[in-house]
């Protein structure tokens, strides 16, 4: 009974994966996009780059789930902070996952450059993909800093004056980029709209993207590591590939795989004469 | 590309492209750039403010007998900044809201006091007329005599804009910026840390009743303009 059951549900599945398989591919592009060799030395070091994405979109997830709540304007913006702090379910964990993932998502950006730094995976033809990877941390940096003055407390608000004036020194730029950031020519109401604006939909939008070319170049050059073991072991990937296919094949058939069948018979037709 | 091209590009073509190719791309490109560069615009080519800081905008701070003689005392005044809150004439037509967003600022009074060598504080320049002053009505001469010595300082740190607080010392004081360290004395002039100049002046007057009133306007240095106090 319950055999017959699993059969059923893998001839379901099956046909289902097929199905999508053949009009989609999605099949044999998540089999690319899941399956990358990876060194043997240090593997553990290549999750790096994973644990960014994670942490990234766990940002993604939790700053929608904040925007239900998040009130954009000088007088409200604490205290819809404080309800989701105080009163709302799970606010607290919701707004500290999104605070403390924000820490660590500089951290393991950090550790995820100096793990390519060091291993200079950063070398020909992956160069772009370092470029790339510099201009998501200026992204991200920019949005640690948006983000900061969103909560409209003291501590925000002044890291957020001081960041800005840091950036009025600069010469010729300095002063326009400041009262494009100010929405006038003091911090005030059109200051804490446009810092919301850039945090939640201008640089997520920019962010997206770059997170796509960086994944792409990534799976077009795979991950940087000793060239012979990994050719040795994208080649070892692909026998066990061919094998399991293989075995799937005469499993489910029931029927000796022909080639072999042939080869047989006619090795015995040989073997007799 | 020369083999998908099978005729070259004519004159006439290259142009026509060329032309309609800036048209429509400044109509598509002008419309965002200025919708969001507008504060900048207004800024720093208009050279318009968000804070009111005309001939008749000013603001009362207090009397002149609230100023303590040996050290500054801190006032707050309410600055309104017009960024989105739309046009006052319409919202007070309109009864809906009259309410204007302003920002509490914090300026320091004090008189100016004469500096001795190694900094410390020799005697302060406080009009003697003061010490029996009750409200009365004050001459012209009296009003300039104050004005030459009062001192209305922003307490936006003139380094990166944090607010700077009287630390009282033996005998004397100074102002210490929380941030990084900024040190004034009581004239709000520069003693040391990272500011590039002295604390910024409120542009202010003393009236004949005894009352001061600041507007909302800095003695900037010239060369130094980028570092406006953008807090207030």
């Amino acid at each position: 009974m319950i055999g017959r059951i699993r059969s059923q549900a893998v001839d379901t599945s099956k046909f289902v994966t097929d199905w999508m398989e053949h009009r989609t591919g999605i099949v044999t592009m998540m089999e690319h996009f899941l399956y990358e060799p990876v060194p043997k030395r240090g593997a553990w070091l290549y999750t790096l780059g994973s644990a960014t994405l994670f942490t990234i979109v766990l940002q993604f997830l939790t700053g929608i789930l904040l925007l239900f709540y998040y009130v954009p304007t000088t007088d409200h913006a604490w205290d819809s902070i404080n309800y989701i702090m105080t009163e709302a379910y799970f606010g607290q964990m919701i707004r500290g996952i999104h605070y403390w993932s924000a820490n660590f998502l500089l951290v393991v950006i950090g550790l995820h450059m100096a793990q390519v730094f060091f291993s200079g995976g950063y070398k020909a033809p992956r160069e772009l993909n370092w470029v790339v990877g510099v201009v998501l941390l200026l992204l991200v940096i920019v949005l640690a800093f948006t983000g900061y003055l969103l909560r409209w407390d003291q501590d925000g608000f002044w890291a957020s004056v001081v960041g800005m004036k840091i950036g009025s020194y600069s010469p010729f730029v300095g002063g326009p980029t400041i009262h494009f950031l100010l929405g006038g020519d003091v911090i005030g109401p059109a200051t804490l709209s446009r810092f919301f604006a850039i945090h939640v939909w201008l640089l997520p939008a920019v962010l997206a993207p770059f997170i796509g070319i960086h994944l792409y170049l990534l799976r077009r050059h795979g991950v940087f590591g000793n060239e012979f073991e990994y050719s040795d072991r994208l080649a070892k990937l692909h026998e066990r590939q061919r094998l399991e296919s293989y075995e799937r094949y005469e499993e489910n058939d029931g029927q000796p795989y022909m080639g072999r069948r042939d080869r047989a018979d006619r090795n015995g037709d040989e073997d007799e004469e | 590309m020369a083999e998908l091209q099978k005729d070259p590009i004519t004159r006439k073509d290259f142009l026509s492209f060329g032309i309609l190719g800036t048209i429509t791309g400044a109509i598509l490109t002008i419309p965002p750039a200025a919708f969001i560069l507008g504060p900048v615009i207004k800024t720093d080519v208009l050279g318009q403010t968000d804070v009111p800081s005309g001939p008749d905008d000013w603001h009362e701070v207090g009397s002149i007998t609230e100023v303590p003689v040996e050290e500054p005392k801190v006032f707050v005044v309410d600055f309104p900044v017009n960024q989105i809150y739309g046009d006052r004439k319409i919202q007070e037509e309109s009864g809906l809201s009259t309410e204007e967003f302003v920002v509490e600022s914090a300026i320091w009074l004090s008189w100016q006091h004469e500096i001795l060598e190694g900094g410390e504080y020799g005697q302060s320049y406080r009009p003697a007329f003061l010490d029996d002053y009750d409200g009365g009505t004050l001459t012209q001469a009296q009003i300039e005599e104050i004005q030459g010595n009062l001192k209305v300082l922003s307490s936006s740190c003139a380094h990166l804009g944090c607010p700077v607080r009287w630390i009282v010392k033996e005998g004397a004081g100074e102002f210490l910026c929380p941030c990084h360290g900024g040190i004034y004395n009581i004239n709000g002039q520069y003693v040391g840390g990272p500011p590039p100049r002295g604390m910024y002046e409120y542009t202010y007057e003393v009236r004949e009743d005894g009352r001061i009133y600041v507007r909302h306007e800095f003695d900037i240095e010239e060369g130094l303009d980028v570092q406006k106090p953008y807090v207030i």
